[in-house]
């Protein structure tokens, strides 16, 4: 299934997979209350993408729905970033990936919110209403595992060390995304400014890491952990196509 | 935002369906059904809702509650828009709507979720215990005058 390449598809897009990863967490969280919570902001990630999707679908021309698009494109046809579909190896990777995401797309949202599109405008302001609560969460996770033990902070270093390599990428931004964004220049000072500051207060470092070969996630590529993820996540409706609930 | 008033019986009909998850208030008085006009077509109505957050499982279920409702008073030939903007916000809900919500037991919300009182004993020394609660729009709050644990409606 082929989708024109476009800003909305990367926001849904990338929605929709680190949703899927928080829903990878729910009963699986350390306590009720934190299986809550991610299941909670994983909710919220499907409703903003759900209403990205109806977007593009309406750009389209309402050939295809929201659950087409979710369910039945391959990996080369996705287009997140590909920092949200790095696996929840422990709960440190879980609150690393969400942290640096919240502090990304909360930007994202806030240049969107202003876009000429009425419709992009609409829900970047709703978005951020909501993201604040994840962002709150995520900050306060990362102070406590940072300032914890020096096991919650050694697994929280492990997780960022790992993560940071998809980060580059965030801020490369092609004419299509400058399209869009207002100021990409001020997006990568802020969230290179905020997360540097969350990591000092929290006892954690941005380690360097040699240069690596990675293609851009605009262009349909992913990590490894990519397709593992859509076969879960697609089974149901590859197996049987058209089931209804 | 001024809720328009005209078709006020088709308003007094929607006002009949219950929040599915929080069934002391209606949809009216949540603040989702933003306007209700007769379609160009002969005999048609427009209802525009607007989501209470992206995310809310009750979403489509709006949707056909209220197409239900309206089928059960004669009217077939509706049309709901969804509309989400502007924003969906907790200042749409009355103050009356908000004493009803703390009646049954969950704290309305204040501006700037700063004073958040127990619904039990009003006492407004309450601390928050999770950010995310039952459902996407409520936190869980516990008082530490009374120790009652408690739903909070979070401001939006």
């Amino acid at each position: 299934m082929k989708i024109k390449k476009h800003v909305f598809v990367r926001l849904a897009d990338t929605s929709v997979i680190l949703g899927q990863r928080l829903a990878e967490m729910c009963s699986n969280g350390p306590t009720l209350e934190e299986d809550i919570a991610l299941s909670n902001i994983s909710l919220d990630l499907f409703g903003r993408a759900d209403e990205l999707y109806k977007i593009v679908a309406k750009l389209e021309g309402d050939k295809f729905t929201p659950d087409d698009y979710v369910f039945r494109r391959n990996e080369r046809e996705y287009y997140n970033i590909k920092l949200v579909e790095q696996p929840n190896e422990d709960f440190a990777w879980v609150i690393a990936r969400q942290f640096l995401h919240d502090v990304y797309a909360r930007e994202v949202f806030t240049q969107l919110s202003s876009s000429k599109n009425a419709d992009l405008a609409g829900i970047s302001q709703k978005v951020l209403k909501e993201i604040k609560y994840s962002y709150v969460h995520s900050k306060d996770w990362m102070n406590r595992l940072g300032l914890g033990t020096e096991e919650s902070n050694t697994r929280l270093q492990k997780a960022l060390d790992h993560l940071m390599k998809y980060v580059d990428e965030l801020f490369a931004f092609d004419e299509l995304d400058k399209t869009y964004l207002a100021d990409c220049e001020k997006l990568k000072s802020i969230w290179f400014k905020e997360v540097d500051e969350v990591l000092l207060e929290s006892n954690l470092k941005r380690n360097p890491f040699p240069p690596l070969s990675m293609r851009d996630y605009r262009d349909g590529f992913h990590s490894e952990h990519m397709g593992h993820l859509l076969s879960i996540m697609q089974y149901l409706p590859r197996a049987y196509p058209d089931a209804k609930w | 935002m001024v809720i328009q008033k005209e078709f006020g019986h088709l308003w007094e009909i929607l006002s009949e369906i219950p929040d599915p998850e929080i069934p002391v208030i209606n949809l009216v008085e949540l603040g989702v059904i933003r306007k209700i006009e007769e379609s160009i077509e002969p005999e048609k109505i427009t209802v525009t809702v607007t989501p209470t957050y992206t995310g809310c499982p009750a979403k489509k279920l709006f949707n056909d509650l209220i197409l239900e409702k309206l089928a059960e008073h004669g009217f077939h030939k509706v049309e709901i828009i969804s509309q989400n903007f502007p924003v969906w916000t907790t200042d749409w809900l009355s103050e009356e709507t908000k004493a009803k919500l703390l009646k049954e037991g969950i704290s309305p919300p204040t501006i700037g979720d700063k004073i958040i009182p127990c619904p039990r004993c009003k006492s407004t020394d309450t601390k928050m215990v999770s950010a995310f609660g039952s459902t996407p729009c409520q936190s869980l709050y516990t008082c530490n005058n009374c120790q009652e644990p408690f739903n909070y409606f979070k401001c939006y």
